[in-house]
């Protein structure tokens, strides 16, 4: 029963072996910066781009987090963030930018509680739960917008008229110029010195522009990761994913707490719509979401169904596409990137005599070296599927060490196992 | 399982009903009759779609049509609505956006009595009425207002999907900058590749780029990419004064807010209202057959919006470009 054991505590990866490897791969990088001359690498307006477009597929894989770890597959994500770019729009459109993100993840929240009453109550299967959920969505708000929108200037049966006001955004003060204060970091970036020219770009694109809305998700990392490993109800929330029978045994409702389950997962994807709806943009047009509560699931995956995992993997695909977005020609510097830490990884495996991790590690040297020598340009059809792509490497190499929840997917009823 | 399946059942009667209602439903009075098969994004969307739609409501009201308007939302939409469209004998049935391409032909081989209108396309057939927009031309005008315009001798380019009706629209842009001012920088960035839908709906990311430039110094920015422009007049809004969009097919300046107005530049003019009012009079009058119609800047299909009075300064040169393009003294490339 060692799964029950391992449920009462994180797993924490030892912070300081973690600090050690995020100063490396930025020295790495900055490293790449000074050799390519690609300044946009770290520059702050690739970092800002990079953390809206970071903020909605975040929020999309603690969606995925929260259904999963309650132990019910949510392929329905996409759908509960149209609802939320939906609602967040109307909400955004009629009252103003909080009232539109509070709509937004009651939107979500919806989604959410159909998806439960279709998986726990009629025990529908849950992956086509989930699949009706984005048709339904989809269609549905549709049709919504026939009724609300349709005739409303700039309005549409597609797309609703733009909002009132806008989510403050601040420019935190002694970092990045806020409240007439020095742009202290703004000064150091253009310096461009290595690793604190880069230190200095990364930390001023977090602090500058920043919507109070970005700010809000992702703290919700962290409080994910409270709630669910540091607090009774989250022990019973993740022993609904992990054995439900077990925690019916010793008195939990699991049937309530998937329900509960389930509409925090909408709450978030619906979150994550109405950011898009909100702060990404500032009116709902059909489409909006474009795939991105599939990338969230995939972030989960690749993120070992843990907060601070999700964050990672929604940051590395926020990042690629806001460095396409901002600066489309540096992109081929992150084949250099690869190539040097690769490299790196070849020279510690001789140094340990790991042939086997040697061999992939010079392999992805030589491939991402003679990427970055040949390839100008990376074709758009690439860049689209790196999400999935990433995916399916981590799938493919990281599988024996990923743990997802043992009953995700399984249908529960209670008192099944007598 | 038993009360489930009686659910399903229940559901499925349910939806054939509705089906049925709605094919029962089109049996509209008069004989002349326009269907209008919109592409994704639809009416509303402020520009490409939108300007098919106005073609429209004019041959409603000055032609006496009986218009039906069906609306792809997703791409695998457009040949059923067009077959729906086919099936309720419409005299005359406009397939609006390029995208239509494989659908379009077979059916309107199995329709012979009606004629179909396809805006962005070519199709061989009697019945089929072709639209050839020179947007190249357009776009030559709004990028020689854009480098006319500049302070900074930089500008910018964002497109939807990446493929050669819009890098006509970009070789258009640059050519018409690069006349004005040889050494302007055009910046061009593209939100998707070929077949990738989301290109025309992603505000999120064409604001992401038209931001970007705009705080690296550009000062104008023009956008082909259907709903995502919107993106690009918040970046302009966000960025503040001195920054200009240019917006694209309709005159956006009709769609934006006050404050959103005071940095709309122009819009290159594409006139899918007059093509689809031309083929409606056609259809009326006994005229139309099938066949391949120029639109451009000498028949006015093409050109760019006054609205707002931003370009006034500027219309001279604008007008002198325009007749040596009309004379072909200028020649526009059509790829970049």
């Amino acid at each position: 029963m060692s799964g029950v054991i391992s449920l009462t505590r994180m797993p924490t990866s030892g912070p300081r072996r973690l600090l050690v490897l995020g100063f490396g791969l930025l020295g790495i990088m900055s490293v790449v910066r000074l050799i390519t001359g690609y300044d946009d690498l770290t520059s702050s307006g690739t970092i800002g781009a990079a953390l809206r477009l970071t903020v909605p597929i975040l929020l999309a894989g603690l969606a995925g987090l929260w259904a999963e770890r309650v132990g019910i597959l949510n392929i329905g994500i996409e759908g509960m963030m149209i609802l939320g770019t939906w609602f967040g729009a109307f909400g955004a459109w009629k009252f103003g930018p909080w009232i539109g993100l509070l709509l937004a993840v009651l939107g979500g929240m919806l989604g959410g509680a159909i998806h439960a009453v279709a998986t726990i109550r009629f025990n529908i299967d849950q992956v086509i739960s989930g699949v009706v959920m984005n048709l339904l969505s989809l269609y549905g708000m549709r049709y919504l917008s026939e009724l609300a929108f349709d005739g409303v200037p700039q309005g549409g049966i597609s797309q609703s008229p733009p909002q009132r006001g806008a989510i403050p955004r601040i420019d935190v003060p002694f970092l990045s110029g806020g409240w007439s204060t020095p742009d202290i970091l703004g000064w150091f970036e253009e310096r461009g010195w290595f690793l604190i020219g880069d230190l200095a770009g990364i930390t001023r694109g977090l602090t500058t522009n920043l919507s109070l809305a970005s700010l809000l998700a992702v703290l919700l990392v962290p409080a994910s990761a409270w709630v669910l490993w540091r607090t009774t109800f989250g022990l019973r929330l993740r022993s609904s994913g992990e054995s439900p029978e077990s925690a019916e045994s010793l008195g939990v409702d699991v049937i309530r707490i998937r329900y509960l389950g389930l509409l925090i997962s909408g709450g978030f994807a619906g979150l994550g719509g109405g950011f898009l709806a909100i702060v990404s943009s500032s009116y709902y047009r059909q489409g909006q979401t474009a795939g991105r509560g599939f990338i969230g699931l995939a972030t989960m995956i690749f993120g070992n169904w843990r907060p601070s995992g999700v964050l990672g993997g929604a940051a590395v695909f926020g990042y690629s596409e806001g460095l396409k977005l901002v600066a489309g020609g540096s992109v081929t510097g992150l084949f250099l990137f690869i190539a040097i830490a690769a490299g790196l990884v070849v020279i510690a495996s001789v140094v340990a005599r790991r042939s086997r991790r040697g061999v992939t590690a010079l392999i992805t040297t030589g491939v991402a070296m003679l990427a970055y020598l040949t390839v100008d340009e990376v074709p758009e059809s690439l860049t689209q599927s790196l999400p999935y792509v990433v995916t399916l490497v981590v799938l493919a190499t990281a599988s024996q060490r990923l743990r997802p929840p043992a009953r995700a997917g399984v249908p529960y009823r209670p008192g099944g196992s007598h | 399982m038993i009360k489930s399946k009686r659910l399903i059942a229940g559901a499925l009667t349910a939806a054939l009903a509705l089906t049925a209602a709605a094919c029962g439903g089109d049996d509209a009075g008069g004989d002349l009759t326009l269907g209008v098969a919109f592409d994704t994004g639809g009416r509303g969307d402020g520009t490409f779609n939108d300007a098919a739609g106005r073609g429209a409501d004019q041959a409603e009201s000055d032609l006496d049509y009986t218009v039906q308007e069906l609306e792809a939302t997703t791409a695998d939409d457009r040949g059923p609505n067009l077959e729906a469209l086919a099936g309720a004998e419409n005299k005359l049935i406009v397939a609006v956006g390029f995208a239509f391409g494989d659908a379009l032909g077979p059916i309107a081989e199995a329709n012979p009595d009606t004629y179909f209108g396809w805006i962005d396309g070519y199709y061989d057939g009697p019945n089929i009425i072709t639209t050839a927009f020179a947007e190249h031309e357009g776009s030559f005008l709004v990028g020689a207002a854009a480098a006319l315009k500049s302070q900074s001798g930089h500008i910018g380019f964002i497109g939807g999907q990446e493929i050669d009706l819009i890098k006509k629209f970009e070789a258009g842009y640059i050519a018409g900058a690069k006349a004005v001012n040889p050494d302007i920088v055009v910046e061009s960035q593209y939100l998707g590749a070929a077949g990738d839908n989301a290109a025309w709906g992603s505000p999120d990311k064409a604001k992401e780029i038209a931001l970007s430039w705009y705080n690296a110094g550009a000062d104008v920015v023009y956008t082909a990419a259907g709903g995502s422009g919107r993106g690009m007049i918040e970046a302009a809004v966000e960025a503040g004064d001195g920054k200009w969009a240019i917006g694209v097919d309709s005159d956006e300046y009709q769609f934006d807010t006050p404050e959103q107005q005071a940095h709309r530049l122009t819009s290159m003019l594409k006139r899918v209202d007059v093509a689809v009012y031309e083929m409606a009079k056609n259809v009326k009058e006994g005229t139309a057959a099938g066949g391949f119609y120029p639109f451009n800047l000498a028949n006015d299909g093409v050109g760019y919006a006054t609205s707002g009075g931003h370009v006034d300064d500027i219309v001279d040169q604008l007008e002198d470009f325009k007749k040596q393009i009309v004379a072909g003294d200028i020649v526009v490339p059509t790829a970049p």
